[in-house]
């Protein structure tokens, strides 16, 4: 157990530094470009793509085997108010690092209704959302959106071993968070590291287990899986660093050349 | 006194109505909403409708997908460069098998149907071309889901281009599964209609 667990650490560690190179990188990467097929390079924004498919390929391998099959079981056999006490609680815990991100980002009414949140969630013990039946709906906040907001491009798409789809900003951003959240620092300081462990083990559980469907069919009608993903990922990173409950302007730059009925289709 | 202000009111009227018309959509968002309304009620009402086949189902889906979507344009799009570098007879296979695995991929999604709404929001304009509208698909069971139609007006009527699902676009997001099939191709569009092929043979 001790062995498994200062080897954890280590990956924690090793992982804090990675981030820290990996902010330097996207400042390169992002200052030099090659001329050849500036629009799809630009698009795809994947120079690291060749390693990036081996991590993919590597974290979809632990997916298949650990990670769904978990999930999959999780889903079947937890009864729904368990599965949401489970979420509720996840979020609950969370509430200290999105309240230090909503007040980094300026946000200081959202601020208020985390704390609010955090408050009459307490009641609960945080599993159950009453908050959110007073009318105090819940968001997400993180560090790799902070930075978004501050003006840190996203730099290059990478794949993460186990955490997948990321980038060198959000990457920085998980970083981060964890050292942000005063849970973390009591199981560091107390050796209760296995609080850590099991809540990111729960969470990712979680996680997939509300995206069985959404991904089988994503798998399912993909030609390139990989690529889909990535579109998905940085799609969604983008929608949420907007903020914006509704889509905002999504693919609206792209939809400047729209040619309606494909008007310009050669004649066979 | 009262006329010359009528006559201004006109005067005001017309130039507004010359403004408003260049990018023809000024006056239609409720059209827009409406159009989205009825098309989701449309849509649950024939191709939800579990007495029918599977055949039916899809026949019924490409009836509703061509009338309100324009289908080439999407694809079109969606090809993005490599529309033109593709040769005529590429094109036209490439749009007829884009149509093919539409119909393939939302007519299954449509047999799982299980008690979804539509309720629409609000239209705005995006750009001049095209207009966005906002809705939610209420769930019978966990939270709404955000979409937004993107349609540009035609002949009276509206043409989706694009349906946006909590902020994802879906045709960006074909289009970056498709290029990175021609790219890994070496940039000939026959591995992407082989790998359509390939695909709609399966399913």
């Amino acid at each position: 157990m001790t062995q498994s667990t200062s080897q954890f650490s280590r990956i924690g560690a090793g992982f804090l530094g990675m981030a820290a190179g990996l902010l330097l990188l996207s400042g390169c990467a992002s200052m030099h470009s090659t001329g050849e097929e500036p629009s799809a390079r630009a698009e795809a924004n994947d120079p690291l793509e060749i390693p990036n498919r081996f991590v993919f390929a590597l974290n979809e391998t632990v997916d298949t085997f650990v990670l769904r099959p978990a999930a999959v079981t999780y889903d079947f056999w937890m009864p729904t108010p368990g599965k949401t006490a489970v979420r509720s609680f996840l979020d609950y815990l969370r509430s200290p690092v999105i309240l230090a991100n909503d007040l980094f980002q300026g946000e200081w009414d959202r601020a208020e209704t985390t704390l609010t949140r955090f408050a009459i969630n307490t009641a609960t013990l945080g599993v159950y959302d009453l908050a959110a039946y007073y009318g105090y709906p819940k968001h997400s906040e993180d560090f790799g959106q902070t930075l978004a907001l501050h003006g840190v491009g996203e730099g290059p798409y990478l794949v993460l071993p186990l955490l997948g789809p990321s980038n060198p900003r959000d990457a920085v951003g998980v970083g981060v968070d964890m050292v942000l959240d005063p849970l973390n620092w009591y199981a560091w300081n107390t050796d209760r590291d296995w609080i850590t462990y099991t809540r990111a083990g729960v969470g990712a559980v979680d996680a997939r287990a509300r995206s069985l469907q959404a991904l089988d069919d994503v798998k399912a009608n993909s030609l390139d899986y990989y690529a889909t993903i990535r579109s998905l990922y940085r799609q969604r990173r983008a929608a949420e660093i907007r903020n914006a409950g509704t889509s905002d302007d999504s693919g609206s730059d792209a939809y400047r050349d729209f040619l309606p009925g494909g008007k310009d289709a050669k004649a066979p | 006194m009262i006329l010359s202000s009528l006559r201004k009111m006109i005067a005001a009227a017309a130039l507004g109505c010359l403004v408003a018309v260049s990018p023809a959509l000024a006056d239609s968002p409720e059209k827009a909403t409406a159009f989205i309304q009825e098309l989701g009620g449309k849509a649950i009402s024939t191709i939800t409708d579990q007495s029918i086949g599977r055949e039916q189902r899809m026949e019924t889906f490409r009836t509703l997908l061509n009338k309100n979507f324009d289908v080439p344009g999407i694809g079109r799009f969606v090809l993005g460069r490599y529309w033109r570098t593709a040769t005529p007879e590429q094109q036209q296979q490439y749009l007829k098998l884009f149509e093919d695995s539409i119909v393939r991929t939302y007519a299954a999604r449509f047999e799982e149907y299980s008690g979804e709404q539509l309720a629409v929001d609000n239209a705005r304009p995006d750009g001049e071309r095209f207009m966005l509208v906002d809705s939610k698909i209420q769930r019978p069971a966990g939270s709404p889901v955000a979409v937004t139609w993107r349609l540009f007006p035609e002949n009276g009527s509206f043409k989706i281009v694009d349906v946006i699902v909590e902020g994802v676009s879906m045709s960006v997001t074909q289009r970056s599964d498709y290029s990175s099939v021609i790219q890994s191709g070496g940039g000939n569009v026959d591995a992407l209609l082989k790998a359509m092929r390939e695909r709609l043979d399966r399913v």
